[in-house]
């Protein structure tokens, strides 16, 4: 039986198998969701960022006709003491620290946590309702900032260390490390050689700081479920990319075996990692267990903006380099404010330790990394965190150094990076990729496109990121073949868009030889869905093709035996006839017919992806994150327009090289929304921007003047055909990139972003100012290809 | 008159006539009395785009405005554009360049689209760029979608042709006031 | 304070027939709308909490774009987009043809009326700033009678106006022959940074919008004695998260020696 199909995938871009469903407005959101008889939530949240909750008052609200309940953390335990046949309630989630309340219990923690649900019989009922509902504090002193946190005096945000709880071994909290602190809520390093004495003797040192701000992912469907709790059975549907995730925090809310557990997702209008791991699925479900209906609960963008934000970081980092340019040691540090819980961040955390020093080789390592609670909104995952957060700081130190060498940028970078082989981290998988190849396609791509003219300061950055994606390769695919030959996917993971859907169905078609219209994949739910961990770290295409795959042949090979069976023994000496190689759907349809008979029947195959074989080191693959920008920067009024937009996708095997170009530039969207736009803005106690009108993501008429997503295709991923993973490698470096493009321009290099118009402007009078005193302004005047065209 | 009214409008060529809340916005009216889930909600502050829906041809955000206003007029929404599951052009066009992934801005995309052609049969790209800076996709980076108006004037031109051929193309009502600094 | 929540709270809705009805609801508390762009959304984030709402749409009067007398006269209700696309206003009114032809976006540029953006008063408004270049005055109707106020009158400071609690506004009116006027924006966010509008004359106008509490009107004898230097030193500035003070009053500078050039370009002085 030959493996493999006829060699058509790839190459050629096919149709989103979902595009029909999207225009017509059919295709079915959760948000579109509901039962008949539920019940309309809406969350009453907290006016404090740090206090004591010492009453409320909720006649009003229950008064408003239409209005069934207003629900707190106490009620819930009260009633599940009361209730036959209910265990305790476990009030909080949390995949690595179960920290999260999932309606505050006993003080807040930030303004806007969820402090009680109302329900009613109408969305109206229940918004007027929530509005009557008035809490009493009792002021705490908030922690604003992670140096308020970090302060000797600071009082501890969370008493409870949790440690215990975790259902996520191996984790690494200060307290088995005997270096905890109170308000750190995770902390991570990394060292080789000794990098303090190696820079203390290095020819060149370079230092930079960098801030990255509080982001908001800003999917456009806002979180929302719908739950129903019923016999012993809780059944949610959610725009969660991680229905088993969620399962599990829910099956420990309520002490139920999995199995009783049932979380469904449709197509999930946007994600980004913003909704990756459990939300409001354990409010919704308590409000249904309560109310003994279902209840429905969609947030507003605000709501949602206070639900999840992205952390934003303050890495400072300090580089030593031999005059030649070979970096000799790097010395980094990075405090992450995670808000008033940690959610995913820890994971944001350890991988802002791996890919904070960038794809280099370097002797000598020391990083430092904190994740601090503080009286702000829960920050998570936001993708290709780690990267996108530190290489702001880290790669316009490799620009400031070239400056400072003599060097070009990129050349310095060349010089550096690590070589296919080569280790970038001890103990994982070598680097799988040839980074300098890529590097000098990148060059000539940004420098191959030079407009002119217009009285603006034009200039070029650059910057280069690899990370460690791909999670954990662990992957369940089901392929079902049905009796006319057409095929069903059973798969966890999740489409937000990223075009799973597409790509795992191509998988098959091209595997078993069916057309790609004869393809269907099941909804993704809990129930019926082979286990998924996660959908997310560009892990799709690579480990869930890869169990795809695994399925198609197991099916396959099971059908050649169905087949072999019928022929009976072979003619001359009893044998079975050798395997026949049966793929393509009247094949299949003759076999299935044949061997079952008249009953009728299919055939299941199963794939198993776990870590072994290809996928026994870590990480699964590495993603490169390769970006360039050309920018025009009007000196009178700040404004930056990119002209050109480079990136990179290294992909290994293009499945669908219009699904990959449109990941990378949406990738790389979002990072030029965080470099020149995007910051959630803290005023006091809460966000003054919590909304789409003053934050602000990038419009149509933002885009670049040139967009170029090139691939680059060597065929050397562990996915199916050579695949890799892509999605998130675009948006990491963009920081790094504009900021050098902007410091090349003025004269005068930023510390944080975004680069708004008017810090942008702020930029151009210092670097004047500099010019004109012939002094050192903020930093080294930056080497770059800075020219003030057609004045 | 009070906090309720009878609503008379007609949504994608059907006449209907509801009792509604006078609170009760266009798209609330829309997803949840007619269960017409197509016409999306988002920002709910009328800068994205998500909700565009048409009312008498023009496009509006129907998280922004009262189902009582389009008492009288003839609502379109995502769904109202396929004629008999023959896509629109426009739709066709999003389709073949793909111009979508998680979806969620497409029906809103669409209809301003509709809009836009229905004013400018043959927008340049800036005009193009113009009409839909108050729509937003968080996914696609908008290139694809810039190639989907394209196609979809394109598309419409043939249509239009194949239907009269040797008419020509009815001009457009070009903006003419473009002294934008930014 | 919360930002945009999905809904509205309760309220009655009255639709009523004539001008004189519509006037007697308003002068007992109602609040007239037209579009609603400002409106809803005031609603929304809570700060207008009206009770009654009068649809004025279906008032006949209240709509249309016409000249007599040598003025032009827009009936309050009329959109943006009918504004934009009318060869009268392209004609006599540029600056304004073109504040409409950019503002906000495309839904709320077809739903939105003038009345309805002149009555917000919100401070950053591109037709306010436009028809203060233009030297513009609107009607102001009640039971009582009618009156004009010129705009750079009627608007008070952010968010307020002169209208008094029983008037509606019905029309707003322009010289005819106001010469060619230009309207330069700075718009890196949603609302404008810094506007500035021009008529040329004589006698001169410059109207400098979005920087302060209401568009601000210099007046000067000819174009050539336009000193965007003094304009951006006079001018009251509100810095705000879009800019600090300094950087408006220099944006402000910038934009009104942009709008200089243009009409130089023009051959208006």
């Amino acid at each position: 039986m030959t493996a493999g199909g006829s060699g058509e995938i790839g190459g050629h871009s096919v149709g989103r198998v979902d595009a029909l469903a999207k225009v017509t407005g059919r295709a079915g959101y959760a948000v579109d969701h509901r039962l008949p008889g539920c019940l309309h939530a809406r969350v009453v949240r907290s006016q404090r960022a740090h206090a004591r909750l010492t009453g409320i008052s909720r006649d009003a609200a229950l008064a408003v006709p239409g209005c069934v309940a207003v629900i707190t953390a106490e009620d819930l335990l009260a009633a599940a003491a009361g209730r036959r046949g209910t265990g305790p309630l476990f009030l909080r989630f949390g995949h690595v620290v179960p920290d999260h309340w999932i309606l505050a219990h006993d003080k807040v923690r930030y303004y806007g946590e969820p402090v009680a649900v109302v329900v009613a019989e109408t969305p109206y009922a229940a918004y007027d309702a929530a509005e009557l509902v008035d809490i009493d504090y009792q002021d705490l002193p908030p922690l604003m900032t992670p140096a308020d946190a970090l302060a000797a005096d600071a009082p501890a945000l969370h008493p409870d260390r949790y440690s215990g709880e975790s259902i996520m071994p191996g984790t690494a909290s200060g307290e088995e490390k005997g270096t905890w602190q109170p308000n750190v809520a995770y902390q991570a390093d990394l060292a080789w050689g000794d990098a303090e004495a190696a820079l203390a003797s290095a020819p060149v040192v370079v230092e930079t700081s960098g801030h990255f701000p509080m982001l908001f992912a800003y999917p456009m469907e806002p979180y929302n479920a719908v739950a129903s709790f019923r016999d012993g059975i809780l059944e949610v549907t959610s725009s969660a990319q991680h229905p088993f995730q969620v399962e599990r925090d829910l099956a420990r809310v309520f002490g139920l075996p999995l199995s009783q557990v049932r979380v469904q997702v449709p197509y999930i209008g946007g994600g980004y990692g913003a909704k990756s791991y459990t939300k409001i699925e354990p409010l919704t479900a308590l409000a249904a267990w309560y109310t003994r209906r279902p209840v429905k609960l969609v947030l507003d963008v605000e709501e949602s903006i206070y639900t999840t934000r992205a952390d934003s970081a303050d890495v400072t980092v300090r580089s030593g380099f031999e005059r030649d340019g070979t970096l000799i040691a790097r010395q980094i540090d990075v405090v992450l404010d995670t808000g008033a819980y940690l959610d995913n961040s820890a994971q944001v955390l350890e991988k802002s330790v791996n890919r904070c020093f960038g794809p280099y080789r370097i002797p000598h390592l020391q990083v430092t990394a904190r994740a601090v609670y503080t009286s702000t909104s829960p920050a998570s995952s936001y993708r290709g965190f780690g990267a996108a957060h530190c290489s702001f700081a880290s790669e316009t130190n490799m620009d400031l150094a070239a400056g400072q060498l003599g060097i070009d940028p990129i050349e310095l970078r060349r010089r550096n990076l690590v070589a296919r082989g080569q280790q970038l981290l001890p103990g994982r998988r070598a680097m799988d990729t040839d980074l300098a190849d890529d590097l000098a396609v990148l060059r000539e791509a940004i420098t191959g496109y030079r407009p002119s003219g217009g009285r603006v300061l034009r200039a070029t950055g650059v910057s280069c990121t690899v990370a460690d994606a791909g999670a954990l390769p662990s992957s369940t695919a089901q392929v079902r073949i049905l009796s006319d030959g057409s095929v069903v996917l059973h798969t966890g993971a999740t489409e937000m868009g990223q075009g799973s859907h597409t790509v795992l169905s191509q998988i098959v078609a091209e595997e078993l030889g069916v057309p790609l219209a004869a393809v269907r994949v099941a909804p993704q739910d809990t129930l019926t869905s082979p286990f998924e961990r996660t959908t997310g770290a560009s892990r799709t295409t690579t480990v869930v093709g890869s169990a795809v795959q695994r399925a198609c042949r197991d099916a396959l090979e099971k059908i050649s035996r169905m087949a072999a069976e019928i022929d009976g023994p072979g003619p001359r000496d009893g044998r079975p006839a050798a395997a026949p190689d049966i793929r393509g759907r009247a094949d299949f349809a003759k076999v299935i017919r044949a061997w079952f008979g008249p009953g009728g029947g299919e055939v299941a195959g199963v794939g198993v992806v776990r870590r072994a074989g290809n996928f026994a080191q870590l990480p699964p693959f590495w993603e490169v994150g390769m970006v360039g920008v050309q920018v025009a920067i009007d000196p009178d009024t700040g404004q930056l327009d990119v002209e050109h937009l480079v990136t990179i996708g290294d992909v290994g095997k293009a499945l669908n090289p219009a699904g990959v170009e449109g990941q990378d530039l949406g990738a790389a969207t979002q990072g030029l929304g965080g470099a020149l736009w995007e910051e959630l803005i803290y005023d006091g106690q809460q966000i003054a921007n919590a909304n789409i009108i003053e934050y602000r993501v990038p419009r149509i008429s933002d885009m670049p003047g040139r967009i170029d997503t090139i691939l680059i295709e060597r065929g050397d991923g562990p996915g199916p055909y050579g695949s890799k993973g892509v999605g998130e490698g675009a948006r990491g470096p963009m920081g790094g990139a504009v900021a050098s493009a902007v410091a090349a321009a003025t004269g005068v290099w930023p510390d944080r972003l975004p680069l708004t118009p008017e810090r942008i402007w702020r930029l151009c009078q210092a670097g004047k100012a500099t010019t004109a005193t012939g002094e050192p302004g903020d930093g080294e005047r930056p080497r770059g290809v800075a020219e003030e065209a057609g004045k | 008159m009070a906090e309720s009214l009878v609503l008379r409008t007609t949504v994608n060529g059907t006449a209907v006539a509801r009792a509604v809340a006078a609170r009760t916005l266009l798209a609330d009216f829309l997803r949840d009395d007619l269960g017409l889930t197509g016409t999306k909600v988002s920002c709910d502050a009328q800068v994205c785009g998500a909700c565009t829906v048409l009312v008498d041809g023009l496009p509006v955000s129907a998280c922004s405005i009262l189902a009582a206003d389009a008492d009288g007029r003839g609502v379109t929404t995502i769904e109202g554009l396929a004629d008999d599951d023959e896509l629109s052009p426009v739709q066709r066009a999003f389709t073949e360049c793909s111009a979508m992934q998680c979806g969620y801005c497409t029906p809103g995309f669409i209809l301003a689209t509709e809009a836009l052609l229905a004013d400018v049969p043959d927008p340049a790209d800036a005009e193009i760029r113009h009409a839909l800076d108050g729509n937003l996709c968080r996914c696609t980076g908008y290139r694809p979608i810039m190639e989907a108006v394209r196609l979809a004037a394109r598309l419409r031109q043939e249509a239009r042709q194949a239907e009269a051929p040797g008419d020509a193309t009815p001009p457009g009502q070009r903006p003419e006031h473009n002294e934008v600094t930014r | 304070m919360a930002w945009y929540p999905p809904m509205i709270p309760a309220f009655d809705l009255r639709r009523p027939q004539t001008m004189a009805e519509a006037l007697r609801l308003v002068a007992d508390g109602a609040t007239p709308y037209c579009g609603g762009t400002e409106l809803i959304p005031a609603m929304k984030i809570g700060i207008m909490r009206p009770d009654v709402l009068v649809d004025l749409k279906v008032l006949p009067g209240l709509r249309g774009i016409t000249v007599r007398d040598g003025r032009v006269r827009i009936g309050g209700c009329t959109t943006h987009r009918e504004v934009s696309g009318s060869p009268v206003i392209t004609r006599h009114a540029r600056a304004l043809a073109s504040a409409t032809s950019q503002l906000g976006n495309l839904r709320v540029r077809a739903t939105g009326s003038l009345g309805g953006n002149l009555c917000f008063a919100e401070p950053r408004s591109d037709v306010a700033a436009a028809l203060a270049t233009l030297g513009a005055s609107v009607e102001l109707t009640s039971a009582g009678g009618q009156r004009e106020e010129a705009i750079e009158d009627f608007l008070a400071g952010p968010f307020t106006t002169t209208c008094g609690d029983d008037e509606v506004l019905t029309a707003v009116l322009l010289p005819a022959a106001a010469g060619r006027s230009h309207y330069v924006r700075f718009q890196p966010a949603e609302y404008p940074t810094a506007t500035v509008g021009v008529l040329p004359g004589p006698p001169a106008r410059v109207a400098v919008g979005a920087v302060g509490g209401q568009a601000q009107v210099f007046r000067f004898g000819r174009l050539a004695d336009v000193s965007p230097g003094d304009i951006a030193g006079q001018v009251e500035v509100l810095p705000d998260r879009q800019g600090g003070e300094d950087y408006k009053r220099h944006l402000v500078m910038v934009l009104t020696e942009r709008a200089l050039e243009a009409a130089r370009e023009d051959g208006d002085g």
